[in-house]
């Protein structure tokens, strides 16, 4: 890291305007071999576009890009590749159908007289993959891999292309935190290699953790550039939202009373036939929030799903208040007091192009109050969306406004709106604040605090270690399937950490 | 899935990761004119470019236009035409209407489907099996009274067609196979099956007819009335009434009803749909089931207000179930496009039927050139992009090229070659 | 549950699935053999093995192959009622309507023009382009042929004439899809009438009420050296068209294309994750361009065979349908070459066989030629239900 050694990437004030939106303001960035240079912000700061412009995808209405010292033009990814930048997309940009070898030559593959040669990509991805740690099977499938398998591939591909300049697009966003860890590792041996590499990120810890300098956008403006030293949580949310925030959760113990959700013995098959819950028993009470922690695929989204009745389980028992629900479907389950807010808001949790109105109503359209003999009663749908717009304090857009008209932070409070307004028993939060902006996870923890607090058993599903620290009553651990621990709030991410990869620990009490 | 739910979807998916690019505005900008100046401009860029055909055939398009809007009858509604003349729009117009009548029903069988995120190319299939059933209802059970006649034939067409969608809808529903290649499949089937029923020596063969493989004719008593011009010239039946009623309904249908929520929010996004408890194959069931019916409606009141029996010719001919998708999609899938869209086919294909073209040229020539101009038609109805475009003026073009330059100045891929 | 083994012997021995086969197996030869050249005149054996194949198909179900076992059910159940009419006929029809010979030759003639649009449809749609103007790209195949080998004497022009009228068709559907991101069923049915419009207008205007001349060069048929003494294949396939047999080549070629060289894997990315594509440098554009227009070509040549290889004329209309049946062969093939190959084989029969029964029973002929549609509707439920389409098929492609 000498100063006199030209920076691998400069961006001198970029702009960039959507029509009358400006979403790069004059923003100044540079990144120097051997080093991590993170680019924070909330969602919709401009970090992606900033980065867009970057690779190629968006062209700047003004400033220019500099790599190892001269002006470049980039029009196109191709360009982008052949200047040395690879880019770790946050959604990947992966064929799922094909193999990973297959995926990573893509473009410029080895061929003779354009036939495949696949032993030399095969080998080239070997050598690779050993060269920085980064395990996959060439052979495997895309679809048949895990999350954090696809983005070592991902890594890979911009390896391939001998990128020098490395940039990750929110890439913790779906990793837990075991594979967080590796992906330092990894950045790490990068760094080592002399690479420049950018990394985009809203979450402050991690931040912290990885970067050497971190520059702070906020409203499509360089707010400061700081070196890591120095640099406190507290100190960055400042800079990302403007003002004070509030990080932990304040909350009075939780006085629990009877179980609401009694799961026993339960047994859930997924769409392959794979036992994916084996025997899986807990209890929620009510007036208490029991996180469920994990590594995602143990279990977590199938157990949620045979709660809120969208699968089937093989065997078991899933009682709400008393009642058993297992295989009854989503409407006895509601009807039973579940209510679910989605992990996944677009896949869900909303339907994007229908109005609030209508999105709000998808939970209890059936109910008398909106809908009577086949009839909707829109009037009243419309009159209950504007209440409930304005309880969750949900902004752009009153009833009639479509959903995805609405940021992402917005989407989410009518989800979350929703699915409190229909008065549950117990109420599944999965992922509730997953890619939103710090602003929004404050919202949604307070409310589900207040949820617990209103006497209803709350089931969080996280895999944000900082989440279920701050909002979780008791914490269960699951792990293939089955409840390995029960931890107090307090326990410490190591401890957590162990018991989410299968290792022995000490339970401080057998779990229920 | 219609294109403007296409973009929201896809403009709602996008929204996720760039919010700065306000889809609020472009879904506000969008909404705003969808319901009527898109479509109107489409159909008018497509007769510009209909026209351009007819100019590079050899023909004067304007006089071919005005020839052709003469023979929809359409010119029945200027008060300064009169005499003779206007007795012949008043027939014309006549035939516009009774062209009309079908194709809203079709076009709505194809739209509910669209609602619901099924492609219905069923409905040439649908409105057959509609044919058939309504031609044997109508030409049997002489001795009933006339008005329950007509309602038993009506309902018997449209419980066959609904029968008929309601297979390729329940085996989505329970095999998952692909409802727009089953509903190709079964509008095969229909097909032979009528060649096959009134064929020579067929069930459903007129035996009086030798020679001719043609049906039974509806008694008199299971005819619509005639209401406007005669009823041996063709004239104007009461089934345009039921077909508008029936659009009426849709639209209750769609925007009122629980069926047509839980319709729509099975066509956005059939995963919402089931985390709220909807059942999605049973929807899918239903919607087909009734898509059916309409286009059984349809075939019923072409057999009980004009066609009176049917020959196998027509059955391998007829192309509604075609000019039902256009309809469809140039109308929005709402009720109220769909009569818009149905009133313009039913009065193209009447202005450039052969009786009604009265220029200089072959006019077998003129036919195919009307084909020509139909496929325009769709093609352009396929698309907004170039409507959307023209109506936003240049910036929506300079971004739309700049993009394609920055797609060219990348190295040469080697591409499928 | 698919791949769940009996209960009755959990681990070891037969799947589920094996029985569910050698059920449908069972259930086909309980009609086949009462057909030349075995001609069981008796039902009862027929009942017996149908018998038998319904209670393994029961079985299967039991084990959890429920949709394999209830076709193979099905199967038995139409296997019997096939032996019924098999017993009832008298010999000599079902010897006239079962000349294998005759019926495979007469299956090849219907399968060579469905094939190659087929195999178009799985280019464009590898590549993310639905291509419903299968039907048109043939019609003007059909066409343009004809005017191509009447104009220039020989039917070598005809094809390439052919080939460029299939190929500008499909430039515009690209232009529309890719571009102007135009709905693709929309925009390919306009196309279908948009070439039935070209066609019968110049077909009037060049020839007139007299339709094509009658002298036109075709396509030759070409004989493998020395099969024509061989007995069953003599028959068979001595008569095969030069196009037949390229058409039965480009099928492995195209699977070694799709999936073994650069330019397949690229097509491929391009149909199933465009952004992937796109991000790597690859130009979506381009590569759904060439695809589409290929798959124009190659339709056409279906249409070229239809007029210059087979009939020798051209008449209105001529495809009647061939390109949609053509586009669910595709789907029915699963969207791959091997598979369009024996979809289009299965369709192919079915007209065959309803041919041949035509010239028994006319009546019953007319029947028959819905045949191959039930047929592949009872496929479809079955067996398709599990395919999958290229994941952006369909979807045009938007960068921002």
């Amino acid at each position: 890291m000498t100063q006199s050694s030209p920076p691998a990437l400069e961006l001198r004030g970029i702009t960039k305007k959507f029509g009358s939106v400006v979403a790069n303001d004059r923003v100044d960035f540079d990144v120097i071999p051997g080093e991590v240079h993170a680019l924070l912000g909330e969602n919709g700061a401009g970090k992606s576009t900033l980065m867009s412009v970057l690779y190629g995808l968006y062209k700047p209405d003004d400033g220019e890009i500099l790599v190892d010292g001269q002006v470049v033009e980039i029009s196109s990814p191709s360009a982008a590749i052949a200047l040395g930048i690879g880019m770790v997309h946050q959604h990947f940009m992966l064929v799922r159908v094909m193999t990973v070898a297959e995926n990573i030559v893509l473009g410029q593959e080895p061929s003779r007289r354009g036939v495949l040669d696949l032993k030399a990509a095969r080998a080239r991805v070997r050598e690779l993959s050993s060269r920085y740690g980064l395990a996959v099977d060439p052979d495997a499938r895309i679809e048949d891999i895990t999350v954090g398998a696809e983005q070592r591939v991902e890594i890979l591909k911009a390896l391939y292309r001998n990128a020098r300049i490395l940039v990750l697009d929110e890439p913790t966003a779906v990793l837990t935190a075991q594979e967080v860890k590796e992906l330092t590792g990894v950045l790490n041996r990068l760094k080592q290699d002399g690479a420049a590499i950018v990394f985009i990120s809203h979450k402050l810890g991690e931040v912290l953790e990885v970067a050497d300098r971190i520059t702070v956008l906020r409203r499509g403006k360089k707010v400061d550039t700081v070196p890591r030293e120095g640099a406190t949580e507290l100190s960055l949310a400042r800079l990302v939202v403007g003002r004070d925030v509030l990080l932990a959760v304040d909350k009075a113990p939780a006085k629990p009373a009877g179980p609401l959700l009694e799961v026993r013995d339960l047994h859930v098959r997924d769409d392959r036939g794979l036992e994916k819950v084996s025997g899986l028993s807990l209890s929620v009470r009510a007036g208490e929030i029991v996180a469920l922690a994990g590594v995602d695929g143990n279990g977590q989204q199938e157990l949620v799903d045979s709660i809120a009745g969208m699968r089937a389980p093989e065997s078991g028992a899933v009682e709400i208040d008393g009642v058993d629900i297992a295989g009854k479907g989503v409407r006895v389950a509601t009807d039973a007091g579940v209510a679910h807010i989605a992990e996944d808001r677009h896949v869900r949790g909303l339907v994007l192009p229908f109005t609030l109105a209508e999105n709000l109503a998808l939970r209890e359209y059936r109910s008398p109050e909106l809908s009577g003999r086949g009839w909707l009663r829109l009037g009243h749908m419309r009159e209950r969306a504007e209440k409930l717009l304005a309880e969750f304090d949900v902004r752009g857009g009153g009833a009639d406004a479509y959903a995805a008209s609405l940021s992402g932070g917005n989407q989410q409070k009518v989800a979350v709106a929703r699915e409190i307004a229909s008065n549950p028993k117990v109420l599944i939060a999965h992922q509730p604040t997953r890619g939103l902006d710090v602003g929004a996870i404050e919202f949604v923890h307070r409310r589900l605090v207040g949820e617990r607090d209103a006497g209803r058993a709350v089931l969080l599903v996280s895999l944000e270690y900082e989440e279920v620290r701050a909002l979780a009553d008791r914490i269960l651990v699951i792990y293939e399937g089955k409840i390995v621990g029960e931890f107090p709030p307090d326990a410490s991410e190591e401890e957590l950490g162990i018991a989410m990869t299968g290792g022995k620990t000490q339970p401080t009490e057998a779990p229920l | 899935m219609s294109l403007l739910e296409e973009e929201l979807k896809a403009e709602g998916e996008e929204s996720a990761a760039a919010v700065v690019r306000s889809p609020a505005t472009l879904t506000a900008f969008r909404r705003g004119l969808s319901g009527i100046t898109v479509p109107i401009l489409t159909a008018v860029l497509a007769f510009i470019a209909g026209g351009l055909v007819v100019l590079a055939t050899g023909h004067n398009p304007l006089s071919t236009y005005s020839s052709i809007f003469n023979g929809t009858g359409l010119n029945w509604l200027f008060p300064w035409v009169s005499g003779a003349e206007r007795s012949t729009a008043a027939g014309n117009l006549q035939q516009t209407l009774l062209n009309a009548t079908p194709l809203i029903l079709v076009g709505i069988a194809v739209s509910f489907a669209f609602r619901a995120g099924m492609f219905n190319i069923g409905g040439q299939g649908q409105y057959t099996v509609g044919l058939i059933v309504a031609v044997w209802v109508g030409s049997s059970f002489s001795g009933m009274p006339s008005v329950l006649h007509i309602v038993f034939a009506i309902l018997a067409a449209a419980l066959a067609g609904g029968a008929w969608a309601g297979i390729a809808g329940l085996l989505k529903a329970t095999t998952g196979a692909n409802e727009v290649i089953s509903t190709i499949m079964l509008n095969w089937i229909a097909i032979w099956l009528g060649v096959y029923v009134f064929q020579l020596g067929g069930p459903l063969h007129n035996h009086a007819q030798a020679t001719v493989p043609v049906s039974n004719s509806v008694v008199s008593g299971a005819k619509l009335p005639v209401f406007w011009g005669s009823a041996s010239l063709q004239g104007l039946d009461v089934g345009i009434f039921i077909s508008l009623a029936l659009a009426v309904v849709y639209g209750l249908l769609i925007n009122r009803t629980r069926l047509g929520y839980e319709s729509r929010t099975v066509g956005f996004n059939p995963e919402a749909a089931r985390y709220s408890g909807m059942n999605v194959g049973r929807t899918w069931i239903r919607v087909m089931v009734i898509c059916g019916a309409f286009a059984g409606v349809a075939a019923a009141l072409d057999v009980l207000g004009w066609k009176f029996s049917l020959f196998t010719n027509d059955i391998q001919t007829s192309q509604i179930g075609f000019y039902g998708i256009a309809v469809a999609l140039l109308g929005r899938n709402t009720a109220s496009g769909n009569i818009a869209a149905g009133v313009l086919f039913g009065a193209l294909l009447t202005g450039t039927s052969n009786r009604n073209i009265n220029l200089s040229i072959d006019p077998t020539l003129v036919e195919y050139l009307t084909f020509m101009i139909e496929g325009i038609i769709i093609l352009l109805v396929s698309t907004d992009v170039i409507t959307l475009r023209l109506l936003k003026g240049g910036r929506q073009v300079r971004v739309a090229l700049g993009r394609r330059r920055s797609a060219e100045a990348g190295p040469s891929p080697g591409g499928a070659s | 549950m698919s791949v769940g083994t009996i209960a009755l012997a959990p681990g070891r021995g037969v799947t589920a699935r094996q029985v569910g086969i050698a059920a449908a197996v069972l259930g086909a030869l309980a009609w086949v053999i009462t057909i030349p050249p075995i001609e069981v005149r008796s039902v009862a054996p027929s009942v017996v093995l149908a018998a038998v194949a319904v209670l393994a198909g029961a079985w299967a179900v039991a084990g959890g192959e429920r949709k394999l076992g209830i076709e193979a059910i099905a199967v038995a159940v139409l296997a019997v009622a096939g032996s019924v009419a098999s017993a009832n006929s008298s010999i000599a029809t079902l010897e006239s309507v079962f000349t294998w010979s005759a019926l495979v030759a007469a299956t090849l003639r219907y399968m060579t023009p469905l094939l190659f649009a087929a195999l178009g449809g799985v280019i464009s749609e590898s590549s993310g382009v639905i291509n419903v103007g299968l039907e048109g790209m043939m019609l003007m195949g059909c066409f343009w042929g004809i005017y191509g080998a009447d104009l220039l004497h020989s039917w070598v022009w005809g094809v390439l004439a052919a080939m460029v009228a299939g190929g500008l068709l499909a430039l515009v559907h690209a232009v529309f899809s890719i571009h102007l991101r135009a709905n693709q069923i929309v925009s390919g049915m306009g196309l279908n009438f948009v070439a039935l419009g070209i066609t019968g207008y110049f077909l009037e205007y060049h020839y007139g009420p007299n339709g094509t001349p009658l002298n036109i060069s075709m396509i030759p048929n070409v004989t493998l050296p020395g099969i024509r003494h061989v007995a069953f294949f003599g028959t068979a396939f001595s008569g095969a068209n030069l196009m037949t047999w390229v058409g039965l080549a480009l099928v492995p070629a195209l699977t070694f294309f799709l999936f073994r060289t650069r330019g397949g894997l690229r097509l491929r990315s391009v149909g199933e994750k465009p952004r992937a594509a796109d991000t790597v440098g690859l130009s979506v554009m381009r590569i759904r361009y060439v695809a589409v227009v290929v798959s124009g070509m190659l339709a056409a040549l279906g249409g070229a065979y239809l007029s210059v290889g087979f009939v020798g004329s051209f008449s209105n209309n001529m495809t009647n349908g061939r390109g949609f049946i053509a586009l669910a062969a595709m789907i029915f093939g699963k969207w791959k070459p091997w598979g369009a190959l024996w979809a289009t084989l299965l369709f192919g029969l079915g007209n065959a066989l309803s041919d041949r029964v035509s010239s028994v029973n006319p009546t019953l002929g007319t029947l028959f030629e819905a045949l191959p549609y039930v047929f592949t509707l009872v496929a479809v439920a079955g067996l398709v239900g599990r395919s999958r389409a290229p994941a952006e098929d369909g979807i045009p492609y938007v960068r921002e």
